[in-house]
């Protein structure tokens, strides 16, 4: 792996909180996500499904995410995934870290 | 959360439902990427491998899903467990010594600590038994001594720190009716004793302060064990009455049967009586007799030390009031299981140590048996990370395996503990208190199990660690046998720490063994072979009066006497090793002491004519006790030389004869010293003991009589095998009267033996892990310098290529051994010489740094390491160049 562990650790939380804020809005199955990823942010960040597919076992393992098979648009079975209370209320939480940090980081940007 | 269970579940055993499913998921994202391509314009072909390229590694993907869920861990280990039986099935010999070898480290561990764990640690079979505490008076010189009944009554009234206390004293007699005249021993208890202890009956009641009083009612509890014995668990026996030393007493209730009081295998604790049957005697109200033992429980949330505190304010309290017999009194407080077991405690520590020792000798072997054997997987483990297996993984397969050996070794070891116990607990019962309660029981067998676990990371860790290090291109190069040099210096210092750690257990070992062999050299005094003694008690209630007592205890002399194999027989009160009764005595003509406590105390014997013959005690200076010092005749002593010493410094056994001497108050006679004898020991051969003063037993004073002749020894001096008397004589006493059993039967010497048996017993286990640290270390130098002769066989070829001789070859493998072996020596020296300083208490006539053991010892160990370096070296020696040099 080319990354070293640091970053390689802030990728994979910014890529989950990434995967939280785009399923409040409803149930997504990978495919989707990795499109809206895209659009979102290819430039920023390098995300590929290798690493988005076991990003998204993981949220699942913590109870953040529940998935379930139905069919997608083009009436082929795939695997949707939803936010659980709990995602959502993970999603707040961090968002709210977040907003903290950049206001503060906002803060000391402009002193300077 | 429960779906989180089912998930994790599922994970586990439906492996292929799972994996099946992530294949689903990611085939429908790849074939939603081609689909993209496709309409880019590229070929279907071009299409699928353009998705598979953008999504990044499909493999590890899905690996890294498996790994998200946590299945990854259980197939892991499983693989790992499969791999390192296999590797173990390919390498028997190796696995067979490993195994063992931990087997040994781990059993003796579990053994020692199940006998710790019985003795020590095991909380006693009462309610809250750590708020127990006993009570002690202590003489001016700070010597614990039973308690004063009346000081006992005033810090019973006086205290505030105790729920309760209970005095008691020993009692014995001889139970009659309901089949065979039995001789049991129990407790004279007061009422409150029950309830210190806080047990309830198993049937029946306790008796009540009512019924401990003078003439309170003859009531009895039996103990568990008497009871499920004589009178086989009979409930019915409450309320019946026994015939105890004649009399008949209600049984008021029977004990619970876990029962664990100061017992050895539980005698003493056969019968329970109200102590109130003494109270109105003279001698129990005299603050001069020390003749209660206390126990007492303390109040919740007060502690030792608060309890200590107002226990030494009531002594001083009572020392003012009552200067004649308290002066220099105080008190002492011990927890009651420190009380109990306490004296048990250093050698139970030092024998866990050593079995610490031999573990971390067996550890260093098997890490040195891996080291060696990892040399020889590089290649394999190198191919394994090269193809990918993070050098974390090895490290946790390399790991699994050794837990695997030392599961096995752990599993073997209880069987070898197993064993150990049993033979142990055969031992114990003369040489460690609480011996019915040891046990392996779920604690020892938890102990061992995390022991084990302990073990496996101990010789595991360094071993995976060096040789998940293998660097490929390296190990490829080799040619397979060759170990890196950091594993030379890590397979050095192993064996240098088990030469050390060795040493340190024979030394200890070493010392032990001179001490019991300074104490094999004591002498007693006495002549203890062929001697068989016994007791005899007898009724109170048979034997009304003197006169009737010394009647049968002649006849019963007389007809032993004419026994076939009998030499000499004589009665006492005691005798070496058998029981003395310690008093205060006074020589004529000498400073009377400020108060009757002060006067130094001597072993007093009430002994018939022919006791020190029958003894093989020597005459000094004077005569014997003989027919003619008689009841109305002047009254009379014999001394020992510890007296004549202490009394007359400088002077000879002569200068005693005609000196008179007195015991107790202004009551007491003058006696005169008719003779001297030599100084028998009493309680133990490493105790010098009191001076021994010996009176005819016709000449004890009359209202003593009645009680000293109803439980006299009789000592009997054979020509045969001395256990080969005793139906002879239980005959001629059952003649003579029917319902009169024969108590504490036992040979002289086996009396003297069970008072060095604490000694032998912690000797010979010391000495048998010292043996097992011995070879094991002997075991690990042998393979270091075997695997080396091997790695080294070019370079010897070489060298005998070159014009080496077999001698210098032999001499170049020995002179490495003997430097470990020397390194191990050296450090063993010093750690011994810090450690062994901490066992000086277990010692006797032997410092903790005694030379000779010293230089015995690393001489005995330096000469097992050069046999254990020879076998190498003639093998080095035998190494034929060409074969040596074609090898690689």
């Amino acid at each position: 792996m080319g990354l070293n562990k640091r970053t390689d650790l802030l990728q994979q939380g910014t890529l989950e909180l990434l995967v939280l804020r785009l399923l409040r809005t409803g149930a997504l199955n990978g495919w989707d996500i990795m499109q809206r990823i895209r659009v979102v942010s290819d430039e920023v960040l390098s995300i590929t499904p290798g690493a988005l597919y076991p990003a998204l076992h993981r949220l699942e393992e913590r109870g953040l995410v529940r998935a379930e098979w139905a069919s997608s648009e083009n009436n082929r079975q795939a695997k949707f995934y939803r936010l659980t209370p709990a995602g959502r209320k993970q999603l707040e939480a961090e968002r709210e870290t977040w907003e903290r940090f950049a206001g503060a980081i906002d803060a000391i940007l402009r002193d300077a | 959360m429960l779906g989180r269970i089912f998930r994790r579940l599922r994970a586990l055993f439906d492996r292929g439902a799972l994996d099946r499913e992530l294949d689903e998921e990611l085939r429908y994202h790849l074939e939603r990427e081609a689909e993209l391509h496709l309409a880019e314009g590229m070929s279907r072909e071009e299409a699928r491998l353009a998705a598979l390229r953008g999504f990044g590694g499909v493999t590890r993907a899905k690996e890294e899903c498996r790994e998200a869920r946590g299945v990854r861990l259980f197939e892991d280990l499983w693989q790992d467990v499969r791999y390192g039986l296999r590797t173990f099935r390919k390498k028997p010999g190796f696995t067979l010594v490993a195994v063992l070898t931990l087997a040994l480290g781990i059993g003796a561990n579990a053994a020692i600590f199940s006998v710790v764990n019985g003795v020590l640690l095991k909380s006693l079979p009462f309610p809250d038994p750590e708020r127990l505490v006993a009570l002690n008076e202590t003489t001016e010189s700070g010597r614990a001594t039973a308690v004063a009944f009346p000081d006992y009554l005033d810090w019973r009234a006086g205290q505030s720190v105790f729920e309760e206390l209970a005095a008691r004293m020993p009692a014995g007699g001889v139970l009659t009716g309901d089949g065979e005249p039995e001789r049991v021993t129990g407790r004279l208890v007061t009422a409150s004793f029950f309830k210190t202890l806080g047990v309830t009956p198993a049937a029946g009641r306790f008796f009540t302060e009512g019924e401990d009083r003078p003439g309170g009612g003859r009531v009895m509890v039996l103990g568990h064990g008497l009871w499920q014995r004589r009178y086989g668990g009979d409930p019915e026996v409450v309320g019946r009455t026994v015939l105890y030393n004649g009399e008949s007493w209600t049984v008021a209730g029977v004990m619970p049967p876990q029962f664990d009081f100061y017992g050895e295998n539980n005698l003493n604790n056969e019968f329970f009586i109200p102590l109130g049957h003494l109270y109105d005697q003279q001698w129990m109200n005299d603050r001069d007799s020390h003749v209660v033992m206390v126990t007492a429980r303390l109040k919740p949330g007060v502690s030792l030390e608060q309890a200590r505190a107002q226990l030494g304010a009531l002594a001083a309290r009572l020392a003012e009031q009552f200067p004649a017999s308290n002066r220099g009194e105080g008190a002492r407080l011990s927890s009651f299981l420190d009380d109990y077991v306490g004296a048990a405690r250093p050698a139970l520590l030092m024998l866990m140590a050593a079995v610490g020792a031999v573990l971390l000798i067996a550890c260093a072997n098997v890490a040195n048996l891996l080291l060696v054997r990892a040399a020889g997987r590089r290649k394999e483990i190198a191919l394994r990370v090269a193809l990918g297996a993070g050098r974390g993984r090895v490290v946790r397969q390399l790991l699994t395996e050794s837990l695997l050996l030392a599961l096995a070794g752990g599993a073997t070891g209880l069987l070898f503990a197993w064993w150990g116990v049993g033979a142990l607990l055969r031992l114990a019962p003369d040489v460690l208190p609480r011996a019915e309660s040891i046990s392996l029981d779920g604690r020892a067998l938890g102990f061992t199990f995390a022991l084990t676990l302990l073990t496996g990371v101990a010789f595991g860790v360094v071993p995976a660690l060096q040789t998940s290090k293998a660097d490929l291109n390296d190990a490829m190069k080799s040619g397979g046998v060759r170990g890196g040099t950091g594993g030379r210096w890590l397979r050095s210092g192993l064996v240098v720490t088990e030469v050390a750690l060795s040493l340190v257990l024979l030394v200890g070992a070493g010392l032990l063994l001179r001490s019991f062999w300074q104490l094999m050299r004591v002498e007693p005094g006495f002549e203890a072979r062929d001697v068989l003694t016994l007791r005899l008690r007898l009724p109170d209630a048979k034997y009304t009066d003197v006169e009737k007592s010394v009647v049968f205890l002649k006849e019963v002399k007389r007809r032993v006497e004419a026994l076939q194999g009998v030499r000499r027989v004589s009665l006492a009160t005691g005798f070496p090793f058998g029981r003395a009764s310690e008093h205060g005595y006074l020589l004529e003509g000498r400073p009377e002491p400020r108060q009757p406590s002060e006067r130094p105390d001597a072993y007093v014997q009430w002994v018939s004519p022919e006791f020190h013959q029958t003894l093989g005690i020597p005459l000094l200076a004077g005569r014997y006790i003989e027919e003619r010092d008689a009841a109305d005749s002047p009254p009379v002593a014999l001394v020992d030389d510890d007296f004549v010493r202490r009394n007359f410094p400088g002077g000879s056994p002569r200068d005693a004869l005609g000196k008179r001497v007195r015991f107790g108050g202004d009551e007491e006679p003058w006696c005169e010293i008719v003779g001297v004898v030599g100084h028998a020991r009493q309680n133990g051969l490493d105790e010098e003991g009191r001076p021994g003063i010996y009176r005819p037993w016709t000449q004890i004073r009359p209202d003593l009589a009645a009680g000293y002749t109803r439980a006299m020894d009789l000592i009997v001096k054979t020509s045969i095998e001395p256990t080969r008397l005793v139906e002879p004589i239980r005959g001629e006493v059952q003649a003579l009267d029917r319902d009169q059993p024969l108590g504490n039967v036992r040979t002289l010497a086996s009396l003297v033996e069970q008072t060095i048996a604490p000694r032998r017993f912690s000797m010979t286990l010391a000495a048998v892990f010292a043996f097992v640290a011995l070879v094991l270390g002997a075991v690990g130098l042998y393979g270091v310098l075997s695997y080396t002769v091997a790695q080294r066989a070019r370079e010897i070829g070489i060298r005998m290529a070159l014009g080496a001789q077999r001698k210098d070859v032999h001499r170049l493998v020995i002179a490495q051994g003997m430097a470990l072996a020397l390194g191990g020596v050296a450090a063993g020296v010093a750690a011994s010489l810090a450690l062994t300083r901490l066992m000086s208490g277990l010692l006797f006539g032997v410092s903790a740094t005694d030379a000779p053991t010293f230089v015995l010892i690393t001489l005995l160990l330096l000469l097992v390491a050069l046999v254990a370096c020879y076998l190498p070296a003639r093998r080095a020696s035998k190494v034929d160049p060409l074969i040596a040099l074609r090898y690689e």
